[in-house]
């Protein structure tokens, strides 16, 4: 076996009282995949920004090639061959590709033949990208070959990956894999940061397995065999199956109906046509599709944030008409937006204040109702907290110090507090991991038992797993409405979210 | 007429080299992702540095380079506050004009009404024989000449050469930058610094050469149209040769209407009128650029930190 490339030891560091790694120790090692696995929050992606020189530890050592390491800024990482793709993309979205690379790489190869050498690369490991683009002009998967050309161009040994798959679409997955395999079999490092079992169970050569900071496991798998229920009892530290009861519930009369529905999205974005749907008290109703399909847009005219361009949109047995409606929504609606960080909360204030955010009249008092009863929000939010099983400290803790799961679970608890007779949800597990998955789920579950739920969704499980209505929307339109529980018919959902009637 | 359309166009460029070499700092200063309001104070600290180093020495080279330095030194305390600890860019450049405009006002007592060193009007061998032109364009201070050299360069820096392209990667995305090897403190400084430069050197020439000799607050608020200008040009240093002429050529109607006491329009309306071109331009950006990136730095104002 050869020798360690990187080797990790006691590795610790500490955000205020949290501890994100505690006394870690991990072997990386040519030519092989090394899968980091762990639920939200474990501190995979702090240990590898340690490791990237972006964040520095508080104790431990690193090893590179049997000699002591520290970096104090990615720039030194990089000189030593580390590099690390992000999750949020480190581009500079105005530049082009060619100036982004030549940021990074440009020293070494100067202005004029940087073009040659990023055409080179992309050539060799087939990650074609027009340099002359602009990055906010390219895809998601676009933009993350740039940043891999990036390293390939600084020679990187070891490349480190963090949840790479989550913004691509299946056939960019599948490319990326590719690429990966062909850095494997050239010798280099690669770690992968993910909770996706599949992806673990396709790739990896090593396992490490982190929980709370703490390593707990680190295999080589090739050696044995281990199956995804081991590895999910792994990381979650108890049995997970991710199968929901779902129990009967009487469907009762419309809540909200939408007929002929058109418009734009708001900022620009794709636009829906001649929408017709309806949902009822005691059901899920999914609309799925790949994202730009016009969801965005749709859910946005639903929920009254912008202002659909004609139609009628029936609520409860009243009927309006789409300025109406835009003027009359918001409160009758519970709304779990896809940007939990932006849309759904505000990060500097506290998990309290924007627990109680979207319904301030309960919380009216003293002074004809302008002042607000803070005990009140106060101790809600603290029963909040203990309900939902989210890992705080206190309810005075800010939201933008929660990790996604957990900020997911307030905002859920949040609107479920309204108790509105439509409870709207947006991609409400992206990016979650398995038990803050099967929380949520059971959430909007018990949720359809007193309301209509509007699950949006490009999550194919999550729709089957939940819904009992699915629309399918291609290209803004909704293609079909299929019964969740018609087995024969279910199996053409995919096929139609691709644009496919058969 | 053609004589009194020349003297207008000659004093424009006159009245506009002071607001083109501030703006221009400040261009270099914002696309590094700095915002600098400290400008107005900067001049004036130059302004009075380079009087007064003319007045002792006598020299004009030193007088011009103690003018800029001097507004290079106060840019670093806006860096260290800013940059250093991360403070925030307004409240830092706001309090940078008061103290510069304080101190200089201050220090510069004793040098009211004296006389200094005088840089004047250098006609440009053969260039300044043109007719019309050369003596619009070729018959100024050499503070304009410097300006018509510095304005392109500052635009060729920035756009087309690898350290533009880092400090502005700055100005765009401090993180990004940071992660693909850049040095975003050290980037972020420097660029403060020469903005700090550019501003001292606006200053010494209205000391130096446009309005030669120390007066109390004497920039008479040509600071605050750079920040405008700033904007106004999208952060582009050609632009800005535009802009700056704008403000050039307002003074100059100023002048030429008292001077031949023609009242056509009121001198309050004048000085009233760049500020609402800036406006009124700034309406009509903001409004047509709602879908499309604006042109300002991304990051500009935004403190960097490697962790948070």
């Amino acid at each position: 076996m050869a020798d360690p490339v990187i080797s990790l030891s006691k590795v610790t560091k500490r955000f205020g009282p949290v501890w994100a790694n505690r006394e870690v120790d991990l072997d990386l090692f040519p030519g092989r995949v090394h899968a980091l696995l762990g639920e939200n929050g474990a501190g995979k992606s702090t240990l590898m920004s340690i490791l990237a020189g972006r964040y520095s530890a508080d104790g431990g050592t690193m090893m590179m090639h049997g000699r002591e390491v520290s970096f104090n800024s990615p720039a030194k990482a990089l000189d030593h061959g580390i590099g690390m793709v992000y999750q949020r993309f480190m581009l500079i979205e105005s530049m082009t590709v060619s100036e982004n690379l030549a940021l990074s790489a440009g020293k070494a190869h100067g202005r004029t033949g940087i073009d040659q050498v990023i055409h080179q690369t992309a050539e060799r490991y087939g990650l074609g990208v027009d340099p002359e683009k602009r990055v906010f002009e390219l895809s998601m998967g676009e933009r993350q070959r740039v940043e891999i050309i990036k390293l390939l161009m600084l020679d990187a040994e070891v490349l480190i990956f963090d949840e790479p798959t989550s913004v691509l679409t299946p056939p960019e997955v599948d490319a990326l894999f590719e690429v990966i395999d062909q850095l494997r079999a050239e010798g280099k490092t690669i770690v992968l940061i993910t909770h996706k079992l599949e992806e673990v169970l396709k790739l990896a050569d090593d396992i490490s397995i982190m929980r709370k900071g703490r390593l707990v496991f680190s295999e080589r798998i090739d050696a044995r065999q281990m199956s995804r229920q081991q590895l999910a009892r792994l990381m979650v530290g108890r049995d997970v199956v991710l199968r929901v009861d779902k129990k009967e519930v009487a469907v009762g009369e419309t809540i909200l109906a939408l007929q002929g529905v058109s418009g734009d999205s708001p900022l620009g974005g794709p636009s829906y046509t001649d929408v017709t749907l309806e949902i009822k008290q005691g059901e899920i109703f999914s609309i799925i599709g790949v994202a730009g399909n016009g969801q965005v847009g749709l859910v946005s005219a639903i929920t009254g944030l912008s202002q659909a361009r004609s139609g009628t949109i029936t609520f409860d047995g009243a009927t309006y008409n789409a300025r109406e409606w835009r003027m009359a929504s918001r409160e009758k609606i519970a709304y779990v937006p896809e940007d939990r960080y932006h849309s759904g909360s505000i990060g500097a204030m506290s998990i309290a204040d924007n627990f109680a955010l979207t319904r301030l009249a309960a919380y009216r008092s003293g002074m004809a109702g302008m002042v607000l009863d803070r005990e009140k929000m106060a101790a809600d939010g603290t029963r909040a907290i203990r309900d939902h099983n989210i890992k705080v400290e206190s309810s005075e803790d800010s939201a933008g110090s929660l990790s996604g799961g957990n900020l997911q679970k307030v905002i859920l608890a949040r609107e479920l507090t309204r108790n509105a007779k439509l409870f709207v949800a947006e991609q409400p597990t992206q990016g979650l991991d398995i038990s803050a998955t099967e929380e949520i789920w059971r959430a909007l579950l018990e949720c359809r038992e007193k309301a209509a739920v509007l699950l949006v969704t490009g999550d194919l499980k999550e729709v089957l797993s939940l819904s009992d209505r699915i629309g399918v929307i291609f290209n803004g339109r909704i293609l079909e409405i299929i019964d969740a529980h018609d087995s024969d018919q279910v199996d053409r959902v995919g096929l139609l979210m691709a644009g496919v009637r058969t | 007429m053609i004589e009194d359309l020349t003297f207008i166009a000659q004093i424009s460029i006159k009245s506009s080299v002071a607001v083109l070499l501030a703006t221009v700092g400040g261009i270099i200063n914002e696309r590094s992702g700095v915002l600098n309001l400290g400008i107005e104070g900067m001049m004036l600290v130059g302004a009075l540095a380079g009087f007064a180093a003319g007045h002792f020495t006598g020299s004009p080279l030193l007088a011009v380079a103690a003018g800029a330095l001097a507004g290079g030194m106060l840019s670093l305390v806006h860096a260290f506050f800013t940059i250093g600890l991360r403070s925030n860019q307004v409240l830092s450049g706001l309090a940078l004009t008061i103290l510069g405009t304080g101190l200089a006002n201050f220090l510069g007592r004793p040098l009211i009404g004296q006389t200094g060193v005088r840089i004047r009007q250098l006609p440009v061998p053969y260039l300044a024989d043109i007719p019309v032109i050369g003596d619009i364009l070729f018959n100024q201070s050499p503070f304009a000449y410097a300006a018509y050299l510095l304005v392109p360069l500052a635009w060729f820096v920035l756009f087309q050469t690898r350290t533009g392209l880092i400090l502005r990667a700055v100005g765009e995305d401090a993180r990004s930058a940071d992660v693909a090897g850049v040095n975003v403190p050290l980037t972020r400084t420097l660029s403060v610094f020469v903005g700090g430069l550019f501003a001292g050197l606006a200053g010494t020439y209205l000391s130096l050469s446009y309005t030669p000799g120390w007066k109390e607050t004497m920039t008479g608020g040509q600071g605050w149209i750079a920040i405008a200008m700033i904007i106004f040009c999208f952060w582009n240093p050609l632009l800005a040769f535009f802009g700056a002429l704008l403000f050039g050529g307002l003074t100059a109607l100023q002048f030429f209407f008292q001077a031949t006491s023609m009242d056509l329009i009121p001198s309050y309306v004048l000085k009233m009128l760049p500020y609402l071109l800036t406006i009124g331009v700034l309406v009509m950006v903001s409004a047509s650029s709602k879908r499309r990136k604006s042109a300002s730095p991304a990051d500009l104002g935004v403190p960097f930190y490697r962790e948070l």
